[in-house]
């Protein structure tokens, strides 16, 4: 017993780099060996599904992509389902690209070639456009709400929009039908509640990193914003509605593994805790 | 003295007050100023000001590899980092058939190769180390201290089991054993009586066990301890509730200070 | 200026507003009318709890211990002869709380110009490098070292996030500082620099308004202020009449507030079961 009680206590103080280690094996091992354990969609992930099934045909989407390769595993997984879902409906939706981020365009960029180039052989300037990054946070957004055509005057590509044939009719914000922000932080979500999707009542969805999830909530439950996916299970969840499972899906076992790992850890740490509280006040005591 | 403190405050006093009156007027010159033009100015400060963030970064690592003061031989990489990155956005293409501009995101520049194989893997290893930081932190922090760290720590597990796929394995009634033990613990902290404890203990193991065998001992039921669902509920309601009560007093506190600065009562960011 | 001055503006103002009203109010929003006159109303509040804290009223601010750790942290730095570093955020001048993070900086400095601390401030923006040295340069003028202060303690590392992370990480690192204060808007770097800080021992500081960050702070730092507890740091270490009138009006604003909303979920639930026509949602929503 006094064996057992030594170990829980050695474990209690053990170097972090331990932990380091544990915590990295943890996460590589089920993603060389996969668990393919089931994903079920939550509340708010259906939300957002069901808003883009139920979108009229023809719809104009705006995309704003702001993240960057730090967040890419939980941001890129929900973009480039949504692309798939909104191309896989084939009720021709138009999607329409700004990023709020530099880091964006690039991976906006490489979400299209993936999805609408490859998987779907789209056509550039018909059924999807790449308006880019421009500098100015919120100041862009306000730009598109007010008049887009100032703030956009040429694509990603240099074309001007005037020579888009998907860009007619499409001079502001509530010329679209719906938004849909991956966001991971500033500028991003927040920003296009607070001066677009709100002030417009333009219908709004959002994919964010978990973090900002506490963030956003109040909006979500306010019917600001029309569901959310919540982070890595967000977009895992989406990609199981959608049935075409990515990086999100293969991400949940790690993240699983991870998650019961950490628990054991604070569990041990707690149970290291109260014996040397006992051990104190018995000592106290005598 | 005009320069350094009164015009300084009458630029900041009337910039926001023209920003603060923007959101209430529709004239299209003054809205056109405000969301437009006046965000577009700092912009532009900032792009300009850059030179000057970045001359300083050159003068230190530089002075530091002069001097061979400690660690010089990792400025030579700041100072070669800060030279290819301007080498690859102005002066080396890669792509002939691209243009200048867009030569920042297309296929086959420098400057998308240094993004791919330099900027992401580095941002993505930083972001990476939260991972572990989070393991760490955690490992040391969450002690059941008081009843504030207790309700912290619970509701910290809940939503880390409960929000990924292996929560969902859990049974509701794996969760009332665990009550019911926790239950045996506090009756035994209150009474210090074992008999007590192990009365305590025994009923709620056979109420459990009665009431999950009487139901087929679903997995998701009751709802109320099934960890998916617990999350969920955690997520919508307390957590919204903590959020925005933190989000009002956020958002006050920036109206104060901006007010403040506005109206020229607080002056110290020109430094008095 | 004095009372007098203030009701003839004020007077001056009300008036123009009841004549441009009056008159149509061309190119007014209508419908944000509502919004217009709670700003004014605010800024009313918080105008009248300066004055009166200016002519003299007492005013209790409860302790809050992160501040008041702040110079026992500059002081063991200076028993230890290591620096203070201080991370004033890593967004721009255009975010209120850079602004609230230089602000703390110039009393932070004021305090290491006292105790003769060497003083570290990387800085992630070019515009804050410029404010947080005119803010330090003018603290040790003021506590009469200016020989103390010299350009390169306040620093730029580099705009990008993660890499500003990295350049902070290795200057706790390689400088082990005895005292790390953060005091500005972070995001996903605040639990690297904070857990960093940990790791060699130094007392940790932490204030930010970015709700996100604040767990991660609490956890690893000694002492936080977290959202509106950091916005009060300057006048709670300025000690200045007027701002700390400022703060107790921002609280005067809250018990509006809680009365709004306490009010409104009533008048709401009166007009959901049919006893009142008045949707206080419809008055209450900007749009």
């Amino acid at each position: 017993m006094n064996y057992l009680v030594e170990l829980i206590l050695k474990l209690a103080k053990v170097d972090r780099r331990w932990i380091f280690l544990i915590i990295g094996f943890v996460v590589l091992i089920p993603l060389i060996y996969p668990l393919a354990l089931p994903i079920r969609p939550g509340k708010d992930s259906k939300e957002v599904y069901d808003f883009v099934e139920g979108l009229a045909d023809s719809s104009k989407v705006l995309l704003s992509c702001e993240y960057g390769p730090s967040t890419k595993p939980e941001i890129h997984p929900m973009v480039t389902s949504l692309l798939h879902h909104l191309f896989s409906l084939d009720r021709g939706h138009k999607v329409y690209v700004v990023c709020l981020w530099p880091d964006g365009q690039f991976m906006a960029e490489e979400a299209l070639e993936e999805v609408a180039e490859k998987r779907f052989g789209l056509t550039y300037g018909e059924d999807y456009v790449m308006l880019g990054f421009r500098p100015g946070n919120e100041a862009v957004v306000k730009g598109i709400v007010s008049d887009l055509r100032k703030l956009y005057t040429i694509d990603a590509k240099g074309t001007k929009i005037e020579d888009i044939p998907m860009m007619e009719g499409i001079n502001r914000f509530e010329d679209f039908d719906f938004l849909f922000s991956g966001s991971a932080g500033y500028p991003g979500t927040t920003e296009w509640v607070q001066f677009a999707a709100d002030p417009t009542s333009v219908p709004m969805s959002t994919g964010t990193t978990s973090i900002q999830v506490n963030e956003m909530m109040p909006y979500v439950l306010g019917g600001q914003i029309k569901g959310i996916l919540a982070g890595m299970p967000g977009a895992a969840e989406y990609e199981e509605l959608i049935g075409v499972k990515g990086i999100g899906t293969s991400g949940m076992d790690a993240q699983s593994v991870a998650h019961f790992v950490i628990v054991l850890f604070i569990f041990l740490g707690n149970l290291g805790y109260f014996i040397e509280r006992k051990r104190s006040k018995k000592h106290q005591g005598s | 003295m005009l320069w350094k403190r009164q015009i300084p405050i009458l630029i900041v006093s009337l910039i926001g007050f023209a920003t603060l009156l923007g959101w209430f007027f529709d004239q299209p010159t003054f809205k056109s100023f405000v969301d437009d033009d006046a965000t577009q100015w700092f912009d532009i400060l900032a792009a300009f000001a850059i030179f000057l963030g970045g001359l300083n970064l050159l003068k230190l690592q530089t002075q530091k590899v002069l001097m061979k003061q400690k660690g010089w031989q990792y400025s030579l990489f700041a100072i070669g980092g800060l030279l290819f990155a301007i080498v690859a956005g102005f002066f080396v293409k890669g792509n002939p058939e691209v243009a200048w501009g867009a030569h920042v995101t297309s296929k086959g520049t420098l400057f998308k190769w240094m993004f791919n194989y330099m900027v992401s893997p580095m941002q993505a290893t930083m972001f990476a180390l939260l991972a572990f930081y989070v393991a760490s932190a955690s490992y040391r922090a969450f002690r059941i201290r008081n009843f504030e760290a207790t309700l912290l720590l619970s509701s910290g597990i809940i939503i880390m089991i409960g929000r990924v796929p292996l929560g969902s394995y859990i049974s509701s009634w794996f969760i009332l054993y665990l009550i019911v033990l926790v239950g045996g613990i506090v009756v035994n902290t209150i009474f210090k009586n074992k008999q007590y404890t192990a009365v305590a203990v025994l009923a709620g193991i056979i109420l459990v066990t009665v009431t999950g065998s009487s139901m087929g001992w679903p997995v998701d039921k009751p709802a109320v301890f099934y960890l998916p669902y617990l999350q969920e509920w955690i997520y919508r309601y307390p957590n919204s509730a903590g959020s925005r009560s933190i989000m009002i007093g956020i958002g006050l506190g920036i109206f104060g200070t901006s007010i403040r600065y506005i109206l020229g009562i607080e002056r110290s960011y020109i430094g008095e | 200026m004095n009372d007098r001055e203030f009701l003839i503006g004020s007077g001056v103002f009300a008036a123009s507003f009841i004549i441009y009203l009056s008159i149509g109010a061309p190119h007014f929003i209508t419908g944000r009318l509502v919004m217009f006159f709670s700003i004014v109303l605010f800024s009313g509040i918080l105008i009248y709890s300066t004055r009166k804290a200016q002519r003299g009223e007492d005013i209790f601010l409860r302790t809050i211990p992160g501040l008041k750790a702040v110079e026992e942290a500059v002081g063991r730095s200076t028993e230890m002869g290591k620096p203070v570093l201080f991370v004033p955020g890593i967004s721009d001048m255009d975010q209120v709380e850079t602004v609230a993070g230089v602000i703390v900086l110039g009393h932070v400095s004021k305090m290491t110009a006292r105790y003769e601390t060497p003083l570290n401030v990387p800085v992630s923006r070019a515009i804050v490098m410029k404010a947080a040295r005119e803010a330090c340069k003018e603290s040790y003028l003021v506590e009469g070292r200016p020989d103390m202060f010299h350009e390169d303690m306040v620093h730029y590392v580099t705009d990008e996030q993660f890499a500003y992370a990295a350049g902070v990480n290795g200057i706790m690192v390689r400088e082990k500082p005895a005292a790390c204060v953060y005091m500005g808007k972070f995001y996903a770097e605040s639990l690297i620099l904070a857990e960093t800080g940990n790791s060699i021992g130094a007392i940790q500081i932490a204030g930010t308004a970015s709700q996100s960050q604040i767990p991660f702070f609490v956890t690893a730092c000694d002492y936080t202020l977290i959202g509106e507890e950091f916005f009060a740091a300057s006048a709670y270490l300025s000690d200045k009449p007027e701002l700390v009138g400022a703060v107790k009006g921002q609280d005067m604003i809250k018990v509006i507030i809680l009365i709004l909303i306490f009010s409104g979920v009533i008048l709401r639930m009166l007009f959901d079961l049919g006893y009142l026509n008045m949707n206080i949602l419809e008055l209450l929503t900007v749009r």
